[in-house]
């Protein structure tokens, strides 16, 4: 074997080898400054999963939700159910016009679930509308049941009256959802006649009534629910 | 003079190999830092091919299969075959240029031995190329020119050694004995390959560091019963967060099967659908249809048939794109396409329970503030790095059931 073929196998055999180790090695040195973040990954970084949150969760819902949440203890152990009527008013700190004015671009998202006078029971047409309501759930991560009472009786009977409703509605969802999650979900308030009475405007929403029983009063037998796809 | 030319020939077709061979080794290499990178997959040496259509899915499938490197599970990405191919070309090219420095008789064993050495690649591109068709069905082009170029190599090995083997003696020139020859020629090829190898395991990362830093998840209990069973092992409890049209997902799949990964897994899928039909969290469907064929697999696991979730995934896994390009033209083709491979399935799928069921596997990612992104795979609860489900994916996952306990 002459000289030149000696040279050229040295040289060849250090060809894989070089190039190997640096490349190798340059792998390494972008490897370190990636760790280190003086080089910012190719890689996109992912979202993360989380509920959704739609456009008119502004500022005041926010601060009233989360009011109403707290007191109602759905952010804490989710053991405290439901919001006595005093409750509701002093968290919402507001009319109940504008009370209800927050729910109003929930429409699609809405039902209205229409009881007999003095009565607590669902029937057929309020359990097909509050199943449909509830199983769209979505993202949402909070379920309100507002329930209330028309004005005929008294303000004690009617308290007790949308609380019966309201408990109605929380005992037909734990009976028809398997939803483990279903109590750290539902916000329960009964408002009884005292407080935020629905208006007329309410009756072009999903309701369980029928459609030409829609007077204040009959539209205020009801418990109003409702998914927020709101983040809190 | 005889065999001068074919011996030319040789090296340059060598040269050409040791070209294609470095580029290909050069990918790989790119794709230690964890990252991801364009591939050069032409037909020329370092072009690069960006598109998709460019001719880059071929080398990458072929790059990311479990065929593209040896010792995985020992080294991060393994050795990739390309670098004792490139050691190979540089000593065939070493061995013709020897060759075409001798004179006359002296020639006679080593244009035999070059001759012998040349089906070297010659074999290993057989071998090579019959996976890639038909283990792979995928075509690198990169590939093709290391094919070629130990096709052309081989042959005029084969010309040269007849033509030197015709030429008349040269006086006071004797041959070499065959078997020396041979015996340091391998020497040589041995030293040509374990050199190349021995560099590239010294300048390795050390990437054990890395093995379980990417999250835990908070608990791994079952408690709204979303999780499908994928298997029945007895591995490593194993939670797969999956989309049944995600075409990173079936690769992901695959790639466990091929190294022999999943049987050391029991693994549990958490059907996340990247279709914005039932997944609030995206903008627009990823994967149109997703959502039905997630039900599909609830359904079937639900034993609302005699389907099981593994003949549903199978089937999603191989009409992926039929699906998915079907489901964006109408919504509605995704059921019609499910009722009618698994009519048995059909009053399930769609039905609010398995809707609902579905919206809780979401919501299980919500509540584990996992990244929106599929596959991803949590052994005993703590994440594979997404970097380490490619290349690094045998070294990663053993040292992550070694960190985290094998077995149930």
């Amino acid at each position: 074997m002459n000289v030149g073929s000696v040279i050229a196998g040295v040289v060849l055999a250090a060809v894989p080898a070089v190039m190997g180790f640096t490349w190798v090695g340059s792998a390494e040195k972008r490897l370190e400054e990636t760790e280190t973040g003086t080089e910012s990954s190719d890689n996109p970084v992912a979202a993360i999963a989380a509920a959704a949150d739609e456009g008119y969760c502004n500022g005041d819902l926010r601060k009233i939700l989360r009011r109403v949440l707290q007191s109602c203890g759905l952010l804490q152990s989710g053991e405290v159910r439901g919001c006595q009527p005093v409750q509701a008013k002093s968290v919402a700190t507001m009319q109940g016009g504008d009370f209800n004015a927050l729910f109003m671009p929930l429409s699609q998202r809405a039902g209205i679930i229409q009881f007999e006078q003095d009565s607590a029971d669902l029937d057929a047409a309020d359990a097909k509308l509050l199943s449909e309501i509830f199983k769209d759930q979505r993202g949402a991560s909070y379920f309100f049941v507002v329930a209330r009472s028309s004005p005929e009786g008294s303000v004690e009977h009617n308290r007790e009256l949308s609380q019966k409703r309201a408990d109605s509605v929380m005992a037909h969802l734990r009976q028809s959802f398997n939803d483990p999650d279903l109590d750290r979900e539902v916000g329960l308030l009964w408002l009884g006649e005292e407080f935020a009475q629905l208006e007329q405007d309410f009756c072009s929403w999903k309701r369980s009534g029928e459609a030409d029983k829609c007077k204040p009063k009959d539209i205020n037998r009801s418990a109003f629910v409702a998914w927020i796809d709101c983040r809190l | 003079m005889s065999g001068r030319v074919h011996v030319a020939i040789f090296v340059v077709a060598c040269l050409i190999g040791l070209m294609f061979a470095s580029v290909s080794t050069y990918d790989f290499a790119q794709h230690l830092d964890r990252q991801v990178h364009d591939l050069h997959c032409s037909f020329v040496p370092g072009m690069s091919a960006k598109t998709a259509d460019g001719g880059a899915a071929g080398c990458q499938v072929t790059m990311m299969s479990p065929y593209s490197s040896v010792l995985r599970a020992k080294i991060w990405g393994g050795i990739p075959i390309s670098l004792p191919a490139m050691a190979v070309f540089a000593f065939l090219a070493f061995r013709g240029i020897d060759l075409f420095g001798r004179r006359g008789r002296s020639r006679r064993s080593a244009a035999a031995f070059l001759f012998a050495a040349s089906t070297i690649p010659v074999i290993a591109s057989i071998v090579m190329g019959t996976i890639a068709m038909v283990e792979l069905d995928a075509a690198c082009k990169l590939c093709i020119g290391i094919y070629g170029a130990s096709l052309v190599a081989f042959l005029a090995a084969g010309l040269a050694f007849m033509a030197i083997r015709r030429a008349p003696p040269e006086d006071g020139v004797q041959d070499e004995a065959p078997g020396p020859v041979a015996l340091v020629g391998l020497a040589q090829l041995v030293g040509f390959v374990g050199l190349a190898v021995l560099a590239w395991v010294l300048a390795m990362p050390d990437y054990s560091k890395f093995i379980g830093t990417c999250g835990k998840l908070s608990d791994t209990a079952d408690k709204g019963e979303i999780m499908v069973p994928l298997d029945q092992n007895n591995g490593a409890d194993t939670i797969e967060v999956f989309d049944p049209l995600c075409p990173a997902c079936r690769a992901f799949d695959r790639r466990l099967a091929a190294a022999g990964l999943d049987v050391k897994l029991h693994r549990k899928a958490v059907l996340f659908p990247l279709d914005n039909t039932c997944n609030w969290m995206i903008d627009s469907a990823m994967h149109p249809g997703a959502c039905t064929v997630s039900e599909a697999i609830l359904c079937a696991q639900a034993g609302a048939g005699n389907t099981t979730t593994k003949q549903v995934i199978d089937w999603a896994f191989e009409s992926q794109e039929k699906i998915r390009d079907a489901a964006k033209i109408d919504p509605a083709a995704a059921k019609r396409m499910v009722d009618e491979r698994f009519p048995d399935l059909a009053q399930c799928v769609g039905s609010d329970k398995v809707q609902q069921r579905l919206n809780r596997s979401l919501r299980w990612a919500v509540a584990h503030s996992i990244p929106v992104v599929t596959p991803q795979l949590y052994v005993n609860g703590t994440k594979l790095c997404p970097e380490d489900t490619d290349l690094g994916l045998d070294y990663s996952l053993a040292g992550l059931l070694e960190k985290n306990g094998g077995g149930r």
